[in-house]
């Protein structure tokens, strides 16, 4: 945020909004009152939920945040830089079966190699990073659309390896995940007492789940913000005028690729120790879809667009499954008529084109709208 | 913009407030709903112990099910009849001198959802009397057997379910049942040591537990198998047909859905393969019969199955067909009303027991559950005290029958075969 400001909004708004830039340009300290309130208000509220929510809310919070974990990562490949992925799924699996064979201890009867399990998360995004670098000499001279295609074969080939492998899969019914444990203080459900509230897996989790989140939000800002998101961008506009000003088109593409990857990987390890238990269907191309649907609504290109777009997406079908019975013309599953799965499908549907046409930069541009007299936003 | 504050001024104040908040927060907390108090085993009306989703008025039950997924048909089935069973009861006046109170969550097949909505009514409710899809129940059984400890019947009868007291299968699990069709082909279509036997299964722990038994069955009497693995989205069997044709089996198992039937029988009949083909429960639908294959699938398909059909004409499946069907006019009737009502009234009945032992917490009703040795719904009996063991053996051969009610008629009544009781499953 000390940068100069000229900088920031070129690079945030390669083609709109003179206005904005032209306000940003007049003012650059701005006070901040607004958004460190907001930040301080919301921080706060983050920390103290676990206090109060249902297991059933922590646990919908979670799925939210290792979607948006994996939101930024296939952001930062698709938003960025226009490399569609369609195996984000894939790379999903690697992390949360990579999390289990590394931190297992083989009692189950599936490959462990008994790592520590704060070692065999790293090592799990590692493997995902790795797996994406496998792939890279693909990524790397593929464009857009056509990476996309390629990358379909990931999800056909995963399946039929988390199906079939079952000394490393546990095959159809999966396998359990080992809790997370790190400095002495295990993520599983042995209740813990704080303030007179029982902390289970979820409680826990939660705050990792933060910690988690901010880092990886911080990680993937720095580097759309510096140097290689510029090189990033350019190469989404113009590939070959990118190539002419010195970016190494190819290499870049890849190494976005597997930094994708992992942050994919990295999303999955969260979601295995919040399932508990992984399992193939879990990782199909609807998966897939989810995280580009993700994307598109939140904002292609910034972190707080998949941020926002993970929470709606992981968050609208469970409020709506949950208070279906409330909305008119739905009837108590099992008794016919619109049942409140099918109910919640088609409003999902219907937000997600609404968000489409009246929203094309996604929700992010809706905060950004509104604070753009302020500077900082986090894109 | 025009704030007057100057930088750096409102951050400090942000920081205060932030902090009182948080010390607010926290010194409330105490309050907070969530805060320990122990529930578990209050003396409820009647001197009942009472815990999680039971009260003095209702008894909480929760049904996970798929009405929008792959498996819609059957869970709309399975969900209508377990309406029906609450509604009968309650108009008897209940149970323990509480009404049921039913509270149906559709998952999609999803596993996301499937795992939120157990989550969702785990607080509430006494137990589960409906979860269909074994892998979400496996996902689960982690938090079921060590945490929350209640009563939950999986509508699916995969072997790999079994061993836990709290989730408790109901009928016998897809190798037995494949144990006895094939001792059904045997002993009534000639097959004989010798002989080749085609398996037809799907991936995944369905098939792959119905093939357990081909496997045991064709060691223990000499078959030769000759195994074909599928997809479920896997829809034309004229390649499976084909390679069964060529290694010229005299019967053929069927571990897959309705629509994998009838293409199998269909082609077979095509071709000329005629060789009776029996399929596991989950492989036959009425509305095949109105399809093309419908008269083939008269002539050379059988079904085995852990309970009669709804078309029996014994009293159970009689009363339950005609009850249903004016509940619910509109719809088929099929064997997912079978599985729904045997579900729910073995839930019915160990709570009963359980209220007679006055102990309706989650831990009381599954040990309620273990003393029905005997339990008999109207569609075979059932042994629930071993949860390491399906809670029947016996398995019902059926043929599709158009005219029949629910379009299948049983050709052999509930029967364990003498191979099913002698087979030891390997450990897990």
């Amino acid at each position: 945020m000390s940068e100069p400001a000229e900088h920031t909004a070129v690079r945030r708004r390669p083609y709109d909004g003179s206005r904005t830039q032209q306000r940003r340009f007049r003012s650059p300290a701005v006070p901040r009152d607004p958004r460190v309130c907001l930040w301080a208000v919301g921080t706060v509220l983050l920390l103290a939920l676990p206090f109060y929510l249902d297991r059933f809310w922590l646990q919908a919070g979670l799925f939210a945040m290792a979607a948006a974990i994996g939101a930024i990562g296939i952001n930062l490949l698709t938003g960025a830089t226009g490399q569609l992925s369609m195996g984000h799924a894939f790379f999903l699996a690697v992390g949360a079966y990579g999390y289990c064979a590394f931190a297992g201890d083989g009692g189950d009867g599936l490959l462990g190699l008994g790592l520590p399990t704060w070692l065999a998360v790293p090592a799990a995004v590692a493997t995902a990073g790795a797996a994406g670098g496998l792939f890279s000499p693909i990524a790397g001279r593929l464009r857009g659309a056509y990476l996309g295609i390629a990358t379909l074969a990931l999800i056909f080939i995963g399946q039929h390896v988390l199906f079939n492998a079952e000394d490393l899969t546990g095959g159809f019914n999966g396998r359990d995940v080992p809790p997370l444990s790190v400095f002495g203080l295990t993520f599983d459900d042995a209740e813990v007492t704080v303030a007179a509230v029982p902390f289970g897996a979820a409680e826990k989790l939660w705050y990792a789940g933060l910690v988690l989140l901010l880092c990886c939000g911080l990680f993937a800002r720095g580097v759309l913000r510096d140097r290689p998101g510029r090189a990033l961008n350019a190469i989404r506009d113009h590939r070959i005028a990118a190539g002419v000003m010195g970016v190494p088109v190819a290499r870049y593409r890849a190494a976005v690729f597997v930094l994708s990857s992992m942050y994919a990987g990295l999303a999955g390890v969260l979601l295995a120790l919040v399932f508990q238990r992984t399992v193939p269907d879990y990782f199909g191309m609807a998966l897939s879809l989810e995280y580009l649907a993700m994307i598109v609504i939140g904002g292609l290109g910034s972190v707080s667009g998949a941020v926002l777009g993970a929470a709606l997406v992981a968050l609208l079908p469970q409020l709506l499954t949950r208070y279906s019975e409330a909305l008119p013309l739905v009837s108590d599953p099992g008794t016919g008529g619109i049942a409140p799965g099918e109910a919640s499908r088609y409003l999902y549907g219907a937000a997600v084109v609404a968000v489409v046409l009246f929203l094309p930069g996604g929700l992010a541009s809706l905060t950004a709208r509104r604070s753009s007299s302020t500077p900082g936003e986090d894109r | 913009m025009n704030h007057s504050t100057r930088p750096g001024r409102g951050r400090t104040r942000a920081t205060a407030t932030a902090l009182a908040v948080l010390l607010a927060l926290t010194a409330a907390a105490g309050c907070s709903s969530k805060a320990a108090d122990g529930k578990d085993g209050k003396q409820g009306a009647g001197g009942v112990k009472t815990g999680d989703g039971v009260t003095d008025k209702t008894i909480a039950l929760g049904a996970l099910t798929d009405l929008t997924g792959v498996y819609a048909t059957l869970g709309k089935s399975v969900t209508q009849a377990q309406r029906l069973y609450v509604k009968q009861v309650n108009a008897e006046g209940g149970i323990c001198g509480r009404t049921l109170k039913l509270t149906v969550r559709d998952h999609g097949y999803d596993p996301q959802k499937a795992v939120a909505a157990y989550t969702e009514l785990e607080p509430d409710v006494l137990g589960y009397v409906q979860f269909i899809g074994s892998p979400f129940v496996a996902s689960l059984r982690q938090r079921i057997d060590r945490r929350d400890k209640a009563l939950v019947v999986p509508q699916a009868w995969s072997a790999e379910l079994l061993g836990s007291p709290y989730i408790r299968v109901v009928g016998s699990t897809y190798d037995i049942e494949t144990i006895n069709a094939i001792d059904f082909l045997m002993k009534e279509h000639g097959l004989k040591k010798g002989d080749k036997l085609g398996h037809v299964y799907f991936e995944g722990d369905y098939g792959e537990n119905a093939l357990a038994g081909s496997r045991h069955m064709a060691n223990k009497s000499g078959l030769e198998l000759v195994e074909q693995k599928i997809k479920p989205t896997d829809n034309d069997m004229t390649a499976q047909v084909a390679a069964l044709k060529k290694a010229g089996v005299e019967a053929v198992v069927l571990s897959a859905g309705p629509r994998q039937a009838a293409s199998l029988v269909g082609v077979a009949a095509a071709r000329r393969l005629s060789v009776p083909v029996i399929g596991n429960n989950s492989a036959f639908s009425p509305q095949l019969l109105g399809t093309q294959a419908g008269p083939a699938l008269e002539k050379a398909y059988y079904v085995a199955s852990p309970a009669l059909p709804i078309g029996d004409d014994s009293e159970g499946p009689s009363a339950l067909a005609s009850a249903y069907a004016k509940a619910y006019p509109k719809d088929t009737l099929d064997n997912g009303v079978v599985a729904g009502w045997t579900a729910a009234s073995t839930y019915g009945e160990a709570l009963k027991r359980a209220c007679k032992a006055k102990d309706l917490t989650r831990e009381g009703v599954s040990k309620a559950l273990r003393t029905m040795d005997d339990f008999d719904a109207g569609f075979g009996k059932q042994d629930f005290t071993d949860p390491e063991a399906p809670s029947s053996g016996q398995s019902v051969i059926l043929r599709p029958d158009k005219k029949a009610k629910g379009g299948s008629k049983a050709v052999r009544g509930p029967e364990e075969s003498a191979a099913a009781r002698a087979y030891e499953r390997e450990p897990r």
